[in-house]
């Protein structure tokens, strides 16, 4: 029988604060044997980061193993001082991390930091050194690698980073890497890219690989083994398919429903239409305006950036090129593309905080160019609202809840002080927050929570549309989906129009009547969901598609 | 690149413009009369006092006063003092000495400063950290003129390791005690910069993935921590240059040195247009020139920053 490679047993991690421990990790075990890939899946917060990084001796702050043994190779890695744990990073264990700008350094050019690994690893030093680098990042898929070593982190793109971490992590030649949530911060099609290669990699030099993430889909697309965690607790551990087909503990189950890519087609399509249907209800009923008319009509928008060329002269960007669409009332317009693709300008555009190049976009029939006098405006900004992707940064940290919730209400001088904080209070249960959390501010929020509070605040003012930026892409699976459940119900309590703008198809799926599949600022398929999902006609549609992870697994049932 | 240097310094033409008329009004404004100041108490004749207020220009209005100094300086002529010695001269005398005492300040506040709040960021809360917040703490409160003259009293005068003052000889030894004088605010806050900065960069994702790539953590702490922590403070001296020749005014003066900031002293004190502008003139070059440096490191510095 082989020897695992790395062994966990009741691992227990705690985090002193405030003089108080708290355990982020309770009882772990966990085996890899090698070349094998195992899976730690679970939300924010359930410890999977935690672990990883107690592995490599690197958790943050007052971060401190507590109980239990992580042995590698047969030693425990715990009992070793930490001048010889420094020994197994790097050259035994690897690490991909998460946020591929972050984590190189911006002063060092990018084959000087892989360099550093070499070195300070001992596999190579000097010239030899520098070739190994240009081989190393060719492996990792970078082309033109020569050049690029030569290039400084920001003049790479979040895949080539991505890249160049990866040729870091395997540069001497580990026999584990940890993969801590590598693609997250990436494009559906450059996720799918890297994972296939990175697999690739790790199976041809057999190294075992323990990916974190918060994606069961993606992790049981890649790993053969998963263990599900919550709260510091592992609750179920087992072969991939096994878990996904026949989950055991309720919290694996709640995974496997709320992740977008797994969900069955059939029920998002009949909800979908149940509730377009009782959104298009209130708007008829409810307000005076003529449900037939769309709330919207984009006509071929298109823009054009000038940007500095070489010299005095200017070199023209299209981010977006005739792109022309209605927006029904009571339904949900998705704009689907990864980064550049154009549809944040597109979104901009429409909501009047960027001025079209050409074409024009024609709110309730009026053409939002003609709107000049402030008193219009006003009135124009009160009807359309947006919310943005990251809500760490969208709410001013200096506010509380109810200042932010409020301020857009004193702005367009709505109500007195009395009726504005009645009207606080019916926001926050329309989100589903308790009103306590009024005297709070952002930071102590989580993230999901955090997006509730923006979307209370795109609320205050009664619009009709809401122009969602990527507004769940930041958060975890589960949050996520609760969050499309709340957009959903509010569109059918208030018969709003949603404009969804997203690089990831398979949330689409669950709140979306029309899609726009937007490249390189030109619509290159324009259909209703279903048509997308089961038929579509774009190779560019196609591969989005088949980008999505774990879309391939049969599911139970 | 050089039209970026090319703009920046071009930028100094009405910046120069500026400070020299502002200076001439301000002088113009100055209650006193300089040819009194320059008689002392003896009685000026009419005579000598219209042949005087004709050879300094002093009868004309304060902007053609201030277009005639700008049309000699063009050709590099400053005029000449009341005492009547050329501007020039005087400033060719005592830049030396103020450079000298300000080359050594920055270098005293530059690299103890960075090497002291770069130990302190690295053992955050230790004693050693707490020590330095605490003197940095005392030094930014104590204005520089209580500071230089107590340093006068114990260092030169009761314990006379080194003279109290320094007249002519104006040797490193001499210009030590100043120097420290004139360092030691700004070293207080490059120190109290560096740490932060350090603190900050100590929980980077970057640093914590060379950790985890096997770099070991010295390495790890001059590479990653410091170079990166160097960016603001490098920003911080150029804009402290400023406060450098402020600060040699009083310093300078504590210390009878005879630098360009004593020489503005005095100048100013006897109402010397032609000598307070230039002085004034060559502080505003040399600051203009030094922050263009400071911005061209900067860039050297952080690879994200160019300039076109």
């Amino acid at each position: 029988m082989t020897q695992p490679l790395l062994e966990v047993s009741d691992l227990h991690i705690d985090f002193s604060v405030d003089k108080r421990s708290v355990n982020a990790v309770r009882g772990l075990n966990m085996t890899i044997y090698p070349g094998q890939t195992v899976a730690i899946v679970g939300e924010s917060g359930s410890g999977k980061s935690t672990t990883a990084h107690a592995i490599i001796d690197l958790l943050p702050g007052t971060g401190k193993v507590t109980q239990g043994s992580i042995r590698y190779e047969g030693t425990d890695l715990v009992k070793l001082p930490a001048r010889k744990r420094r020994g197994y990073r790097g050259s035994h264990i690897g690490l991909v991390p998460q946020d591929p700008l972050s984590n190189l350094n911006p002063l060092y050019k990018v084959g000087a930091q892989i360099r550093e690994v070499l070195e300070v690893n001992n596999v190579a030093k000097g010239k030899a050194a520098d070739a190994r680098v240009v081989e190393l990042l060719e492996e990792a898929g970078l082309p033109d690698a020569k050049r690029r070593a030569q290039q400084y982190p920001h003049e790479f793109s979040g895949g080539m980073r991505q890249r160049a971490l990866i040729a870091a992590g395997l540069a001497a030649r580990p026999k584990l890497l940890i993969a801590d949530e590598p693609t997250s911060a990436l494009d559906v099609t450059v996720q799918k890219q890297i994972l296939d290669h990175l697999d690739d990699l790790t199976s041809e030099l057999g190294v075992a690989v323990l990916l974190i993430t918060h994606d069961l889909g993606l992790a049981a697309e890649r790993a053969d083994h998963l263990v599900v965690m919550y709260k510091g607790e592992v609750v179920e551990s087992g072969p991939a398919l096994a878990i996904l087909q026949d989950p055991q503990h309720p919290y694996s189950k709640r995974l496997i429903n709320a992740a977008p890519s797994l969900q069955s087609e059939r029920v998002s399509a009949q909800e979908r239409t149940a509730i377009r249907r009782a959104a298009q209800e209130h708007v008829s009923e409810e307000t005076e305006v003529d449900v037939e008319t769309p709330a919207m009509q984009i006509q071929s928008l298109t823009k054009v950036f000038k940007l500095p060329g070489k010299g005095f002269s200017k070199t023209d960007l299209i981010a977006a090129q005739q792109v022309s669409f209605d927006l029904a009332r009571g339904t949900t317009t998705a704009l689907v593309g990864e980064s550049g693709s154009g549809k944040s300008t597109v979104a901009r555009m429409v909501l009047g905080l960027e001025t079209p190049t050409e074409g024009h976009v024609y709110f309730d029939g009026v053409d939002i160019s003609t709107i000049t006098s402030r008193d219009q405006q006003l009135k124009f900004r009160r009807r359309i609202q947006p919310v943005f992707q990251n809500p760490y940064a969208s709410l001013d940290p200096m506010f509380s809840i109810y200042e932010a919730i409020e301020e857009p209400l004193v702005v367009h001088q709505v109500g007195s002080k009395t009726e504005r904080e009645e009207r606080v209070r019916t926001l926050l249960d329309q989100v589903s927050l308790p009103h306590t959390v009024m005297n709070r501010y952002p930071n102590e929020l989580s993230g999901g929570q955090r997006q509730r509070v923006a979307i209370a605040r795109a609320l205050a003012l009664n619009p009709e549309v809401l122009v969602l930026d990527e507004a769940v892409s930041a958060l975890d699976v589960l949050v996520q989906d609760q969050i499309l459940q709340l957009l959903n119900d509010l569109q059918v309590e208030l018969g709003l129009s949603y404009l969804f703008i997203t690089h990831d198809l398979a949330v689409v799926r669950q709140i979306a009547d029309d899609v726009l599949v937007m490249q390189g600022g030109r619509v290159v398929e324009q259909a209703d969901a279903n048509s997308i999902f089961n038929n579509p006609q774009e190779p560019y549609t196609q591969k989005l598609l088949a980008a999505i992870p774990g879309r391939d697994i049969p599911l139970a049932g | 690149m050089w039209r970026y240097i090319v703009r920046r310094l071009l930028q100094t033409i009405p910046v120069i413009l500026g400070a020299t008329l502002l200076i001439y009004a301000l002088v113009f404004l100055q209650p006193g009369d300089p040819i009194v100041a320059l008689f002392g108490e003896k009685p000026v004749s009419e005579a000598a006092r219209a042949q005087l207020e004709a050879q300094y220009n002093l009868d004309k209005p304060f902007i053609v006063q201030w277009l005639l100094f700008l049309k000699g300086a063009l050709v590099g002529d400053f005029g000449t003092s009341y005492s009547g010695q050329p501007v020039s001269d005087l400033i060719a005398r005592s830049l030396p000495v103020t450079f000298q005492l300000a080359f050594m300040a920055m270098i005293i506040e530059a690299i103890l400063g960075v090497v002291a709040g770069f130990y302190a960021g690295l053992r955050r809360g230790h004693i050693f950290d707490s020590t330095m917040l605490v003197v940095s703490l005392v030094v930014i409160a104590i204005p520089i003129f209580v500071l230089g003259f107590a340093l006068q009293l114990i260092f030169g005068v009761q314990l006379q390791w080194v003279p109290p003052t320094v007249g002519s000889a104006t040797t490193f030894t001499n210009l030590l005690l100043p120097a420290v004088v004139l360092g030691l605010v700004s070293f207080a806050y490059v120190l109290r910069l560096t740490r932060t900065s350090v603190i900050e960069n100590l929980t980077a994702d970057h640093v914590r993935t060379a950790r985890a790539h096997g770099v070991p953590d010295g390495v790890v702490n001059r590479r990653h921590v410091l170079r990166n922590s160097l960016i603001p403070v490098v920003t911080f001296l150029g804009a402290d240059l400023g406060a450098l020749m402020a600060g040699a005014v009083v310093t300078e003066g504590i210390f009878n040195i005879n630098g360009i900031g004593n020489l503005a002293y005095q100048a100013i004190l006897r109402g010397e247009n032609p000598t307070v502008v230039s002085v004034v003139t060559i502080m505003v070059l040399i600051y203009v020139v030094a922050s263009l440096l400071v911005d061209l490191l900067y860039a050297a510095l952080d690879p994200r920053i160019r300039y076109a």
